[in-house]
């Protein structure tokens, strides 16, 4: 039971604005992502809320209660590094019962509560090990164990599953769903992985330069992108920005690009967010899995196009495109037979193309 | 008995394959020159030292020591050994400098590097003036120390006792200013040493630590002291064994004075080379506390592998 609040959080060190004014409010039991690229101030930040860095300014309130000034030990939250800072002088049992025991627990019933998260973890047969002879997958399960025993009500994971190899990875993603369900915890997660964090999280903020981007859940963030910053973050191949006019005139609206290419707007979503458009200059984002390739005698709002490059990559194939100076990527399935050098017509999508201001990078008319 | 000599023969490792055995060969080619130099240095003056021992040999005989052998005495010097009062008396004072001094520069040490690890200001000056006392020649210590105890000097001024309260000549007393020194000189060396294992403690575990709820105090006995725990058996075997062969400062300040109240092995060691010219004496006696010593170390070291076997039995009992 803990609802995270962040009001104007701020750190400095020295002339780095590490994190600026940061505002966001975890509600209880979510499991929130902190999603952006390295020295965007995600670690800053969930270091700030576990009380191991010291904010500059602002207010960090659990349940209501300012803790800013408290230190860390008494914060009572969960914490995993990235490294996992694991005792290494200490046996895994000795790690496990660390917690309990500098919470002033007793014997037998440290004992029990060790035992049976080494059985939830899965550690039971490693216990009495030293923990600088466990395997990486193993120190990973030994970190978290060795948080969750003492039932904190707010866990944080700075990058947990970063080092580990690619299968345990798919394997820890879905057991950290599972622990959150069981333990009924408020979780915060750093990390640069988009997919991670899609996967995972309730809800995703994305920061960049210290600054919060966009604050909803993975499908809002993912579907309607605040600015280019989240829409180029978020997806992979990333969101495909092309510099762009709105034109037209009689009636009809028109997006333009330059070096010839256009197209005229019939979707109600875009045309809606076209003229409430205070600029001619834009940017024209679609995401290279919702545009449609077809042939270029197609009728349809799209423009015409010509196979530049084909990327195979397993069970689909990206095809990137020329229209006119500016290249688009496009995914296809796998064996859709686009020769290079042929001419294809690229029909954006209804209610999935995103137009941004070309100086702010913000959305524009964004519901 | 066969049966054992069968089950000996199976764990025999097998073989050298040829390029093993030229590989063997070509490695003592290549360290002979420093075999022979070591041989040179250590092996000739050591067998040298254990044949003057078993004879009566000295400068007074006016024998080449090739011939030596004409005064055999066997064992009788290390005989001896067991009824000298005075190097017993010496040994056990070098024991008490050590087991005195030592512990008092570790606290020290430890103290201090943990005042150094939090960031003060004025810690660069600080630090240098704390680490100068380690780069002065003992003896010049010595000297130092000589001139602040005297009965007219800066102590007894400082403190207000009379001019003829004295330090340096008083039986109990002259035992203090010697291990004032000791710890004075050499509380820096412990305090840099440690200072380098408490900065090698991983941040992020006493951040953990923190999070976990542990004080200043646990994180320091719990996660600081095992983490150092290497670092201090360095220091103090570094201590341990230098202040065992503590010379220079006791020479200049009493001779081992007044009597033999300050005199430690060394010392004792030195009067007997010198002025007693009991050189076969003083070889018994060098290969006696090298013998003694040697069984303490390995004694020591016994105990920690044991340890670590202990350790490994526990882990492959749970895999």
């Amino acid at each position: 039971m803990a609802t995270i609040e962040l009001k104007s959080l701020t750190k400095q060190f020295g002339q780095l604005l590490a994190v600026n004014s940061l505002d966001l409010l975890i509600p209880d039991r979510k499991f929130v992502a902190l999603l952006g690229p390295s020295g965007c101030g995600k670690t800053t930040t969930m270091n700030m809320i576990a009380g191991i860095e010291s904010a500059s300014d602002g207010e960090i309130l659990f349940d209501g209660n300012n803790v800013r000034t408290l230190p860390a030990r008494q914060r009572g939250v969960g914490f995993v590094f990235q490294n996992y800072a694991i005792f290494t002088h200490m046996t895994v049992y000795e790690n496990l019962a660390f917690g309990l025991r500098s919470r002033g627990m007793k014997g037998p019933e440290i004992e029990k509560k060790v035992t049976d998260m080494a059985e939830l973890m899965r550690l039971t047969d490693r216990l009495h090990w030293p923990s600088a002879r466990l395997s990486v997958n193993e120190m990973q399960k030994v970190a978290i164990g060795r948080s969750a025993v003492t039932e904190p009500a707010i866990f944080l994971l700075d990058e947990p599953l970063s080092n580990l190899d690619a299968a345990f990875r798919a394997f820890m993603r879905t057991e950290l769903k599972h622990l959150q369900h069981q333990f009924q915890q408020t979780m915060v997660y750093v990390t640069h992985d988009q997919i991670e964090a899609m996967s995972l999280a309730d809800m995703i903020a994305v920061m960049n330069l210290g600054v919060l981007q966009q604050y909803g859940t993975p499908i809002e963030v993912y579907n309607r992108p605040n600015n280019t910053f989240v829409a180029n973050f978020m997806g992979s191949p990333s969101m495909n920005l092309l510099d762009a006019t709105i034109g037209g005139g009689d009636g009809s609206t028109r997006i333009e690009f330059p070096g010839g290419g256009q197209f005229e707007v019939n979707d109600e979503d875009l045309l809606r967010r076209c003229k409430s458009a205070t600029t001619g200059a834009i940017k024209f984002g679609a995401r290279p899995e919702d545009i449609a390739l077809e042939p270029s005698g197609h009728t349809g709002d799209g423009v015409k196009a010509k196979v530049n490059f084909v990327e195979p990559i397993g069970p689909r194939t990206i095809v990137h495109l020329a229209v006119g100076e500016e290249i688009i990527k496009v995914v296809v399935p796998k064996g859709s037979g686009f020769e290079l050098g042929s001419d294809v017509k690229a029909v954006f999508p209804k209610g999935k193309c995103h137009i941004f201001d070309a100086e702010t990078g913000n959305a524009i008319g964004l519901e | 008995m066969t049966e054992q000599t069968v089950e000996t023969g199976a764990k025999k490792k097998p073989a050298m394959l040829q390029h093993e055995i030229e590989a063997k060969r070509l490695g003592l080619y290549m360290s002979l020159p420093a075999q022979l130099l070591l041989a040179f240095i250590v092996a000739f003056p050591f067998l040298m030292q254990v044949y003057i021992s078993l004879t009566w040999w000295g400068p007074l005989d006016g024998t080449l020591w090739t011939l030596a052998y004409e005064s055999m005495n066997w064992f009788g010097q290390y005989g001896e050994i067991f009824q000298d009062g005075r190097f017993w008396g010496s040994i056990g004072r070098t024991f008490a400098i050590l087991g005195i001094a030592v512990p008092i520069e570790f606290l020290l040490g430890l103290g201090l590097a943990m005042l150094f690890v939090q960031k003060f200001p004025g810690r660069p000056i600080f630090y240098s003036i704390m680490l100068t006392p380690m780069m002065i020649v003992p003896a010049v210590t010595g000297l130092m120390f000589f001139l602040l105890f005297q009965g007219t000097g800066p102590i007894n001024d400082m403190l207000g006792l009379p001019q003829n309260y004295s330090w340096l000549q008083d039986i109990n007393r002259s035992m203090i200013t010697i291990i004032i020194a000791d710890v004075w000189q050499w509380t820096p060396l412990m305090f840099l040493i440690l200072l380098a294992g408490i900065l090698g403690v991983p941040e992020d575990q006493l951040r953990m630590a923190s999070i976990l709820g542990a004080g200043k105090w646990t994180s320091f006995v719990r996660i600081v002291l095992p983490k150092m725990k290497t670092v201090m058996i360095i220091a103090l075997v570094i201590r341990v064994v230098e202040s065992f062969k503590i010379f220079d400062t006791v020479y200049i300040m009493t001779r081992g004075g007044p009597g033999v109240a300050t005199e430690t092995i060394s010392l004792y060691i030195y009067k007997m080379t010198f002025a007693d010219l009991e050189w076969s004496y003083v070889a018994a006696m060098g290969l006696f506390i090298l013998v003694a010593l040697s069984l303490l170390a390995v004694l020591g070291m016994w105990q920690m592998s044991a340890a670590q076997k202990r350790q490994k039995a526990m882990m492959s009992a749970e895999s």
